[in-house]
């Protein structure tokens, strides 16, 4: 193969269009110049659609209790919010809930898994945090990462009564 | 340029996914499998691609995020990957993406297409030796399926890949969905546009199945296969022979009984383009 034949400001240039096309893809906004409205539509329609499909299978219990309308409201998350720089589709669902949670619309089982990832995505010490779930059944929920160790959780149900 | 000579067969395969394991452990007459490179993690393979290996079946490792047709150079992270995943798994090759999958940093989380330009053919030829120099065996390149276009093409899809091809010596990975979802999405004769690829350069068929959504194709890998692309097969046969057809399916994953039968009704389409080829 003959050594570079593309200069570097050509690959800038190139660059910056895919950048613009990337960008409206993902926003749902105006396509660039030149580009077909309908057709980009579809194309961001359908990546905001895979990458919630991935976030849905990460994240079981949210999936399941948004139900049908996890579609409609994880595109109006993904056009404002981009996907993480790590691609875990985990981290990318705890961006999700937390938005959810921030608008009090995250039901108890979805608040234990957003628990869970919280202690599953962290990196370095220790993580400890609790919370206090109704349903399925009252109980103090504790989940603690530490290193070496993994992810532990505990349910304190009320009365003293512990299980796993 | 390494221009690599197709002299393995394949036979029929099947997309390797941890879901489908047990369907593609007891397929009849499978040659190979595909993993996704970026699904394999740096020590120990799957247990059942690991099975697969010692029953013989040959493992293609397929890779989804060097974004070959993107702005940057291809990352030496990901090639090394690629490169150790081809290595564990004895692989006679390796296939990517005719696409971009990030830009300035932002991932899209898909395969987004390339302009069909000479100044996008100039990247792609010289983000592709870079990836040839770095693995240990052939790369075959796939183009995909796009529901977008770039304005300003100089050249249609077909011409576009036969030059890439011609220019870097890879190999081609014919996916017949993508060709029958350009096709039908963007207005051209799908087997017009068929016999005009390099199919001398074949490495593999993919087939994958998908689905109609407002006049739309979607190829969506979680459907069935649609009698216009099996119709593909069948025409492809009919005009060459080709190492290896695999079926690619990654969602909504069907009872092992029917993703037997998907296989089988591949495996007729091969069969009666086939005899039709012999016959003429």
């Amino acid at each position: 193969m003959e050594a570079s034949t593309v200069s570097a400001p050509d690959r800038e240039a190139y660059a910056a269009r895919q950048a613009q096309l990337l960008d409206a893809l993902l926003r749902g906004d105006e396509p660039p110049p030149g580009f077909d409205a309908v057709q980009a539509g579809a194309a961001g329609s359908s990546l905001r659609r895979k990458r919630g499909r991935l976030v849905a299978l990460a994240w079981p219990a949210l999936a399941l209790e948004l139900g049908d309308t996890f579609a409609t409201r994880f595109d109006a998350f993904a056009r404002a919010v981009a996907a993480p720089r790590s691609g875990l589709p985990l981290e990318d669902g705890l961006a999700f809930a937390r938005t959810l949670q921030a608008r009090a619309e995250l039901g108890d089982e979805a608040r234990a898994e957003l628990l869970l990832a919280r202690a599953t995505l962290r990196r370095r010490g220790v993580f400890v945090a609790a919370a206090w779930l109704r349903r399925p059944r009252s109980r103090l929920l504790v989940v603690a990462r530490i290193p070496r160790l993994g992810t532990l959780h505990r349910s304190l149900l009320r009365r003293g009564r512990r299980a796993g | 340029m390494n221009t690599t000579r197709v002299t393995w067969q394949l036979g029929q395969g099947a997309g390797w996914r941890p879901q489908l394991d047990g369907a593609i452990a007891r397929a009849d007459g499978l040659g190979f499998i595909e993993v996704v490179a970026e699904a394999i993690g740096a020590h120990a393979l799957p247990a059942g691609v690991a099975t697969a290996m010692q029953r013989g079946l040959q493992v293609v490792p397929h890779g989804v995020s060097l974004s070959l047709g993107g702005a940057e150079r291809p990352d030496r992270g990901r090639l090394a990957h690629l490169a150790s995943v081809a290595q564990r798994v004895g692989a006679p090759l390796v296939s990517e993406h005719i696409a971009f999958v990030r830009a300035d940093g932002r991932e899209s989380g898909h395969l987004l297409p390339v302009p069909r330009t000479r100044e996008a053919l100039d990247i792609l030829s010289e983000n592709v030796a870079i990836a040839q120099d770095a693995l240990p065996v052939p790369l075959a390149l796939e183009h995909v399926a796009t529901l977008v276009q770039w304005p300003g093409a100089e050249m249609d899809e077909a011409t576009f890949v036969s030059e890439l091809i011609e220019r870097t010596g890879a190999l081609l990975l014919l996916d017949l969905s993508n060709l029958y979802a350009n096709a039908h999405n963007h207005g051209y004769h799908a087997l017009e546009s068929l016999e005009r690829f390099p199919l001398e350069r074949i490495a593999y068929v993919h087939v994958g199945g998908g689905c109609f959504r407002e006049g739309v194709y979607h190829d969506t890998h979680a459907d069935p296969v649609v009698p216009g692309v099996l119709h593909l097969v069948e025409e492809l046969f009919s005009l060459t022979d080709v190492p290896g057809v695999l079926l690619e399916r990654d969602d909504d994953f069907p009872p092992e009984a029917e993703f037997a039968a998907e296989l089988e009704a591949i495996a007729g389409a091969v069969r009666h383009g086939s005899e039709h080829r012999v016959r003429a």
